[in-house]
Parts: structure tokens; sequence; C-alpha cells
């Protein structure tokens, strides 16, 4: 069962120091007017309380961007051991909780990931609520609520944070401080019911999910991935800021000294063209259209893998920062379920003075040369 | 430091690897860069040829790599290359000049060679000039490093894949994943900047999207650019498309990218 506790707001500085006690705390600081980071912070009044999506994820906490993994030298092939450190992060909200479940499922399956587990044990997950933007969709996704292997989650309940505690470290935590925190009254129980009823009203972008995986496999020849493949930039904005998107490239890397180097992993994404290129130069998909579309299904389908599981967990990074805006998955799927729906590519069509829609069987202005002809 | 190295040479050159660097027409910026990290290659090479850096070179002696910066746009460049080739056993294109041509290149495609020439050293001048052009329209470039100017960590990485036989690995992904890694906050989504960080190549860190500015190309196209996607882009975020178009090809990326971008360019005029 779980346990629940409050803590006064005025009094964060002491809970940052429980915090502190634990090991260094991350939490997403403000790094422009519209954009905000996981950075290692020494005081409260750094935390941007009001960030709904760092533009990386924390699976970077866990997921290293660049790590050597092996060593050689004259005397062999050495594993090299997981740098680790106590951590906190705080400030996850419930999406990107969801997000680590899913690394965590796809890390810790056989075999197990040393360095990632080593990680993701020395650190302590305290969540944050929040209330959702035009971008937000985890209510379709079903990653609405705190779910997965977090330590603590406050909720945000006028002058106190009512605290969830989920794991024996975050009770531990708690203990260490009784005097601290309270035992949630009546009424602030009620409160904390009423911040979650109000923010399961305050989405603004929803779909219906249910039937999502078979809605993929019909629409796999849709005009649609055409439309917005074309205009896809292959930069690959999409994947390193989406929290399950844990895909890596093995690159080895000799050193100047003879008989050494070391074997990296870093991350790469199946936006770019030479992640699906095998020997003699085949590439299983060798355009922006087949490649959009594969993310697509990964995402909203899941691979026909053990876990099989679609990834997105609705928190609307790669909506806000892929720049030719064909990442808006709400309206992609609205579409594809024949439901009302505005897709970037229906303005340009309707400037170009075709008729508007994607039937692609004309010449009209609409269809775009090479693709459609 | 470099002349101690070069008395010792004759003897060592039987066991250790030899290099030769060399600039064609450019900018100097590459030989700068091996320059400030020769120290740490000369424990493992010998510099057999440097005319830039020292006065006694080896001329015309097989050497294992050689580096070779700029581009080919005067008649003695191309033949230096094709003695440089002759001799080398792995040829390393050095910076965006002599990987893609750079402005030289980017310049040639707007003006013919002629009144670049007229306008830069009169119209009397005594140079031989031609359409500046990158080492692979000539000769076999066994490895690209380009840079404006090169990353030193990769030409050390370079270096030591070629001293171990292996193939090297340069990361030909655009710029926008570095900028990505860095949590830099997007300036083409945020500020509308005309950042090329999605067609260019990365290496650099992405500089300059991290210091606010859009990037301007100047390492050359990534593996497979959609220039077309970037046209439509950056038109639609209200740049002229002869803007759009000359930003493109300021660093000497080949024609055959932008064939279909320049195919609506003409349906549109
Ligand atoms: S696909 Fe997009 S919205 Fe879904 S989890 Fe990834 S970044 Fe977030
Ligand atoms: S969407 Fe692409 S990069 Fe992301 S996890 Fe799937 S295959 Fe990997
Ligand atoms: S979908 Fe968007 S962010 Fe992803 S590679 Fe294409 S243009 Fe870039
Ligand atoms: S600022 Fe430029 S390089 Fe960086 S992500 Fe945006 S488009 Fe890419």
């Amino acid at each position: 069962m779980e346990r629940t506790a409050t803590f006064k707001k005025d009094q964060f500085e002491q809970f940052f120091c429980l915090l502190k006690s634990f090991g260094k705390v991350f939490a997403p600081v403000r790094v422009s007017e519209k954009s905000f980071s996981f950075k290692s912070i020494e005081s409260p009044s750094q935390i941007a309380f009001e960030a709904l999506r760092t533009i990386l994820p924390p699976k970077k906490f866990f997921f290293q961007q660049h790590e050597p993994i092996l060593s050689y030298d004259e005397n062999g092939i050495h594993e090299v051991k997981p740098e680790t450190q106590q951590q906190v992060i705080f400030g996850v909200h419930p999406c990107d909780l969801a997000g680590l479940g899913i690394m965590d499922k796809v890390y810790t399956a056989s075999p197990p990931d040393p360095h990632y587990i080593a990680r993701r044990q020395a650190t302590m997950l305290v969540g944050l609520s929040c209330m959702p933007d035009k971008h937000c969709f985890c209510k379709s996704m079903g990653t609405d609520s705190p779910t997965s292997d977090y330590d603590l989650f406050l909720t945000d309940i006028g002058d106190k944070y009512f605290v969830q505690i989920h794991s024996a470290n975050g009770l531990n935590l708690i203990e260490s401080m009784p005097d601290f925190f309270s035992r949630p009254e009546a009424q602030e129980d009620q409160t904390f019911k009423d911040f979650w009823t109000t923010r399961d009203k305050a989405f603004s972008s929803h779909f219906e999910s249910e039937n999502l995986p078979a809605i993929m496999d019909m629409e796999w020849n849709s005009q649609v991935w055409d439309d917005l493949g074309n205009r896809c930039l292959s930069c690959g904005n999409c994947t390193p800021v989406c929290p399950t998107c844990y895909c890596f490239d093995m690159v080895d890397v000799a050193s100047l000294h003879a008989n050494r180097g070391e074997r990296v992993r870093e991350w790469d994404s199946c936006q770019f063209v030479g992640f699906a290129k095998v020997a003699g130069d085949t590439n299983f998909r060798p355009g922006p259209v087949d490649r959009l579309k594969f993310w697509y299904r990964h995402k909203l389908h899941g691979f026909e893998d053990p876990h099989g599981l679609p990834t997105c967990v609705g928190c609307g990074r790669c909506t806000e920062s892929c720049p030719a805006g064909i990442d808006d998955i709400v309206n992609v799927v609205l579409r594809l379920q024949g439901k009302p729906s505005i897709l970037v590519t229906d303005k340009k069509k309707t400037q170009a003075g075709g008729c508007g829609t994607s039937c692609g069987d004309c010449q009209c202005d609409t269809a775009d040369g090479d693709q459609h002809a | 430091m470099l002349s101690s190295n070069m008395s010792k040479g004759q003897e060592r050159s039987q066991t250790i690897p030899s290099i030769a660097v060399h600039g064609l027409t450019g900018c100097a910026g590459e030989l700068l860069v091996i320059l400030e990290n020769l120290e740490q290659l000369i424990p493992y090479v010998r510099v057999a040829s440097f005319p830039f850096a020292q006065s006694s070179n080896e001329e015309d002696r097989p050497v294992d790599i050689a580096f070779v910066e700029g581009s080919v746009s005067q008649p003695h460049d191309l033949e230096r290359l094709l003695k440089i080739r002759a001799q080398a056993r792995w040829l390393v294109a050095v910076g965006n000049c002599a990987v893609w041509g750079c402005v030289q290149k980017g310049g040639c495609r707007n003006q013919s060679t002629v009144s670049l020439l007229h306008e830069t050293y009169g119209e009397d001048s005594p140079i031989e000039c031609l359409p500046a052009t990158p080492l692979q329209d000539h000769v076999r470039v066994d490895v690209k490093l380009s840079g404006c100017p090169i990353n030193a960590t990769q030409l050390l990485a370079v270096t030591a894949s070629l001293l171990r036989d292996h193939l090297p690995y340069i990361t030909s992904k655009p710029v926008c994943l570095e900028c990505k890694l860095r949590e830099n906050a997007c300036v083409l989504i945020e500020q509308n900047l005309p950042c090329l960080g999605p067609v260019t190549a990365g290496g650099c860190g992405a500089l300059c999207p991290t210091y606010g500015a859009a990037c301007y190309g100047c390492w050359g196209p990534c593996e497979q650019p959609q220039m077309e996607a970037m046209a439509t882009i950056l038109e639609e975020k209200g740049y002229d498309m002869q803007e759009v178009m000359s930003r493109l090809f300021a660093f000497g990326a080949p024609d055959e990218l932008f064939e279909r971008v320049k195919k609506n360019l003409t349906a549109k005029s």
C-alpha cells in the first residue's frame, strides 16, 4: 500500500536539504524563453517548477549519450565499469515516469544492461504534478498518472505538497525527518483528489487510443505518410528528445597508442539515413518517408518483439521540437481515425490551390510531382 | 620540437609511419589545426613534409598519410595534388575546401572564374585559375575529414585509425543531433533563424546554435541532406527563395543535391 504525507511549500528548502542528503540533485532549469533542461542544482531557487517538458528527457541520466563500454590494450579486452553517483532527479512528470518505465523494461530485459541498471539503482526519482498544455496528450496514452518505479511523487495542493511514497528509499528518506512531514488530513485528501479531477479535465489534445495498433496496421499505406515524410528534414530531433527512444550506435575508437582503444556507445536515431544501412550499401529505409513511417510505427504500434508496446507516452516533446511540424501525433492519429484534424500539410495544399484532400489521384497542385505521380 | 624530430627522422623512417601535410588553395586553417596538435602526433609519426611549418621537406618520396587542405583552384594545385596522390598510401582531404570546395566553389557558382579573377587581382593578373573543385573531382580520396576548420579530436582519431589500417569513423549525422545533445534551445524553431543544422554534417558540436546563431553550413552537407524540405521550411518562415539558395550553396555542396530545389524554384518563377 502506498503511504502519503504532506509538507508546507514554504519549507521547501528543508525538503531540498533532505534530497541532498541522498545525493546530487538535478531538476528542471530554464535555459531559454521557452525551454528547460534537467541540470544539477545547488538551491531550490534554480528550479523551474513551471517546466512541463525539458529538452532532453530524464533517460539521459541512465542511458548516456556517449559512453565507453569496453576498452582494449596489450593485455586484452576489458569491461568499462559504469560511472555512477548517488543522485536525485526532482520534478519528473507522469509521462516521463512512464517513459522511464519503458526504458527500464528494455534495458533490464535479458541480457540486462549493467550500465543502465547501476545508474538507475543509484537514483531517487521524485515526481511532480503538472497541468497540461496544448501539446500534452499523456491521457490519451494512459500515462497521465504516476506509475512504475518512482520513489516519491509530489502533488501541488495549494500551500502544501501532498507526497506519495512509493519505495523503500522514499520511505527511509521521509522517516529520517518525521517531524517535518504531517499525515494528510481528510480535507487534504479531498484537495488531492480535486487536483487530479481538475487536471483530468484540463487536456485539450486527445484521441481514443484503444484501437491504435490496429489503425496503424490498417493505415500503413496512407497518403499521410508521404505528405508528412516529404517535409521531413531527417534532422533526428524527434528521437533524442523522446523519453523512450533507446537506440544506439556502437563505434570502435582507436587510440594513437598502439594496441589501445575503446568501444563506445552513442545515441542514434532511426531518422538518420545510416541507421538501417547494412553491408553492400543496402538500406531498409532509404528515404525520409520510410523512416518517418517507421518512427511513427514504433511510437504508436510497437515492434513485433517481446515488449511489443506502443512507446509513446504523450509528452509532446517531438511535436514541439520538430522544425517541420510533422510530429503532430495527436492530429495524425485523428486523421488516421477519420476524425476532424488539421495537419501542417493541409495549409500548404490550400495555399497551392489544390483541393485540400490527399487523394493523390489527380495531377493538381496538391500532388508533389515525383512522389504522387 | 619540429627540427629535432626531423633530424631523427631519417634513421627512424624505417620503423615509424610518415605523414605529409600540404595546402592547396585554402585559408591554412586546417594546417594550423594540424600544427597545433602536432605534438600529440609526433611520438607516433614522422613528419616527412609540411612546407607550411618546416623548411626541410622530403619531395617525391612515398609517405603513409598525406593530409591535403584546400581546393583545386589553380593549375599548379592540380599538378601538386597528382604528385601527392602518387606518393601517398592514404590521402586524407582535410577541411571543407578539400572535401567540398567550400566558398571558392560556392563563389564560382555565382560568377565566372574570369570575372572573379579580374575583380580580385586586376585585369592584367598573371595568375591562372580554374573553377574551384574539391580533391575528389581529380583523385581518389581515402578519407574525407570536413570542417571549417577541422575538429582536432576527429583529426587525431582519423590518424589513429589509419595507423592501424582501419578506415576511420567520421560522423555524417546532422548538426541537430549535437545541438540536441547539448540541450540548446532550437534557434530555427524558437527564433525563426535560418539554421542549416538539419542538412549540415556534425563535428563542430553545434557551435553556432550553442551561441544563439544559425548554423550556416560550414561543415558541408550531412549524409543525404533533405535540401528540398529545408528550402520549404525556410521559405515558410518568410525567407526569400533566392536567399535560401545562396545560403544552401555557400559552402560548395555538389550541384546534384539541389536539383529538386532548383526545379521547384524555376517552376515558381
Ligand atoms: S513520441 Fe513524441 S510525444 Fe511520444 S513520448 Fe516520444 S517525444 Fe513524447
Ligand atoms: S523510434 Fe527509432 S530511434 Fe526511437 S526507439 Fe524506435 S527505432 Fe529507436
Ligand atoms: S520528423 Fe521532424 S524532428 Fe524528426 S527527423 Fe523529421 S523533421 Fe526532424
Ligand atoms: S538550432 Fe539548428 S542545429 Fe540546433 S536543433 Fe535547431 S535546427 Fe538543428
